[in-house]
């Protein structure tokens, strides 16, 4: 992977686009770098809804529900690469108004995830830190704006900064995990004495359900790879193979982190803990693994608010694009090639809530977006066969065992929604009843401002149907 | 098919736009955190004896807990703390209505604008 | 030393908004604005093919 130089201003005609600069790396980067950092805080979450043992199936049932995910969106992406990704999937085989809900998802999952980060990074140092009267409001501050900074200057910068400190983090899980003897267990590890029939699942199987509710926290974001899809050289290669990877790696880590942290600390504490690999890092009683996971903790924070900034700034510029927000919005720097209106605008907004929300809250919020981006994806995927059937279009990629892994997301999705119903039911309504109003204002007024087949740009064939 | 041709926004226009995207934003998160409905019934099953035995930890559990710099005492109020889950069915079938009213919408309001996008796309050819 | 760096991270957020809001405002004078809104979804592959990167 190297540098290019990027070209001074490159424009052809009197046309500027973004910047096809990205290869299967960055994906990865992208994709993990968001994700990662849901293994250094956020999955403990659902030790405290179920007990340890419910992280643990949670982990496995939601890594299922996420290869579905990336499975689907993978064959879907490769096909329709464009920027804004799910949205313009959504635009192209649902239709409109479901684009525009997507966007929406898309950009509140982001941007919810990213003020989740700083306001983790913000609270990190100023637990290491341990002085009185110092708040985390100045770290929260600095991570928002030199983020978007460098998303502002340019996205193979921003991806290859990415790709750095997402591995080293990655590799500090790795190594936190080789260190502890994890072949033995009574040296360091003392997973029998700590998860115990009588505590494995304090709540029962409510409280694993209870549980997917935070179990999607160790891979939400994985998605996001498809936000690239104009900035990659090539796309239906890349972004399969991008995605596919970094959700190997995000199981690896995921089943890693659980066994070691689970081995190291009472449900109760992982359950409430807001840094539970920084903790197993301590708990292990070595200055250089606890030094090692500090860091790393605020480097995945770091790489997750970056990847975060990247893909809610594009779903906002596509919306732009298509009109169904202001044409404003959808300017490209001359010389940076960045949708660099949309990275501002969303700045302020970031900023505001990692000030006044709190953490659990704004995960909350994050998390509920991508369910109800999930959703959508399972019922995306077979209309998608169903109106394109295979060899009616060249994809990419095509995902096996359909439609199974459509109806596995689907019901996992409901699963998920009472979970949340379990823990955050008002604010579900609430969310939805703000979607529902916001669709109406697009549905009865925004929309006439939209061109009508125009927002049609891939060369396929007419719809099977229509 | 005739192809539809968009009105040209004013520019008063287009700031109006992003002032109500903005201000929904701000009021479907805000709104529920103003309200106190955020955040799941958890409440503190208090106990009388406060020793490790009596809230449950085996020794390895508590010498964590020490080493993490906890005593029976304030470990108490972050062990019994627990969750209550009930399930309350008038909210939860407002809730699965809602959600199921709104995908039914979003699928059906987006059919018809497909429609539209599909005739013009593919008839002007 | 952490109140310092508190300080350097004000200092830090807030020159490079400046800068972010200079360089915009640049921009936006510089350029027209049907320049600067011109990219399209799917045109991309013609014309980014054809510059190697």
């Amino acid at each position: 992977m190297t540098i290019a130089a990027e070209p001074a201003v490159q424009v052809q005609g009197d046309r500027v686009s973004l910047l096809r600069v990205l290869g299967p790396a960055h994906v990865w980067a992208l994709g993990v770098g968001i994700v990662l950092v849901g293994e250094f805080t956020g999955w403990n979450f659902a030790a405290d809804k179920g007990g340890a043992l419910a992280a643990l199936i949670v982990c496995w049932i939601v890594g299922l529900l996420y290869t579905s995910v990336a499975m689907i969106d993978s064959e879907v992406t490769s096909t329709v690469a464009a920027a804004g990704g799910q949205y313009a999937q959504a635009k192209h085989i649902v239709g409109p108004l479901m684009a525009f809900n997507v966007a929406l998802f898309l950009v509140f999952a982001y941007t919810m995830l990213e003020v989740s980060d700083a306001i983790l990074l913000g609270d990190t140092i100023v637990a290491k830190a341990g002085v009185e009267g110092l708040n985390h409001n100045s770290f929260i501050a600095a991570t928002i704006v030199v983020l978007a900074w460098l998303n502002y200057r340019g996205v193979l910068m921003t991806l290859n900064v990415n790709f750095v400190i997402t591995a080293i983090a990655y590799v500090s899980i790795v190594i936190l995990f080789l260190s502890v003897s994890p072949w033995t267990q009574g040296a360091v590890l003392k997973l029998n004495e700590l998860v115990t029939p009588g505590n494995a699942l304090p709540y029962g199987w409510i409280g694993v359900i209870a549980a997917f509710q935070f179990g999607i926290w160790y891979y939400l974001g994985i998605e996001g790879t498809t936000q690239a899809a104009e900035e990659v050289r090539s796309p239906a290669r890349s972004l399969p193979y991008g995605t596919m990877a970094g959700m190997i790696t995000l199981l690896i880590a995921a089943a890693m982190t659980w066994y070691v942290c689970a081995s190291l600390m009472p449900w109760e504490y992982l359950g409430i803990t807001y840094y539970p690999l920084w903790d197993a890092g301590k708990l292990t009683g070595s200055a250089l693994l606890e030094n090692l996971l500090f860091i790393a903790t605020l480097l995945a924070a770091l790489a997750s608010a970056n990847g975060c900034i990247n893909d809610a700034a594009r779903a906002w510029f596509s919306l732009g694009r298509d009109r169904y927000l202001p044409t404003w919005f959808s300017a490209v720097h001359p010389k940076y090639r960045t949708p660099y209106r949309s990275i501002l605008f969303l700045l302020p907004i970031a900023l505001a809530f990692a000030f006044i929300a709190d953490l659990n809250q704004a995960i909350t919020f994050s998390i509920l977006s991508g369910v109800l981006q999930y959703t959508f994806m399972s019922i995306n995927i077979i209309m998608f066969r169903k109106k394109w059937p295979l060899g009616s279009i060249r994809r990419g990629y095509t995902h096996p065992f359909h439609p199974l892994p459509a109806i596995v997301l689907f019901c996992l999705c409901v699963v998920t929604f009472f979970a949340i119903f379990l823990g955050f039911g008002s604010q579900l309504i609430a969310m939805v009843a703000f979607y529902f109003l916001i669709s109406l204002w697009f549905h009865f007024y925004r929309y006439k401002f939209v061109r009508r087949g125009a927002q049609f740009t891939m060369p396929w064939p007419k719809p099977q149907g229509y | 098919m005739a192809r539809y041709t968009p009105p040209e926004q004013s520019k008063a226009g287009q700031v109006f736009d992003i002032a109500v995207v903005v201000v929904a934003i701000f009021v479907a998160l805000w709104l529920p955190l103003k309200l106190g409905l955020a955040g799941a019934a958890k409440s503190i099953d208090a106990l009388d004896a406060k020793t490790w035995e009596a809230l449950g930890q085996n020794p390895t559990m508590a010498s964590i807990w020490e080493k993490l710099g906890y005593t029976p005492e304030t470990a108490h109020d972050i062990i019994q703390n627990r969750f209550h889950y009930i399930i309350d069915w008038p909210t939860l079938i407002i809730m699965a209505a809602v959600l199921i009213g709104y995908f039914i919408f979003l699928f059906r309001a987006s059919d018809r604008e497909y429609r539209d996008v599909i005739n013009e796309k593919f008839d002007d050819k | 030393m952490w109140v310092a760096l508190s300080y350097a991270c004000w200092g830090i957020s807030i020159v490079l908004a400046l800068w972010m809001l200079y360089d915009w405002f640049k921009i936006d004078t510089t350029y027209s604005e049907e320049m600067l809104t011109s990219s399209r979804e799917g045109e991309l592959e013609a014309v980014s093919e054809k510059h190697r990167i």
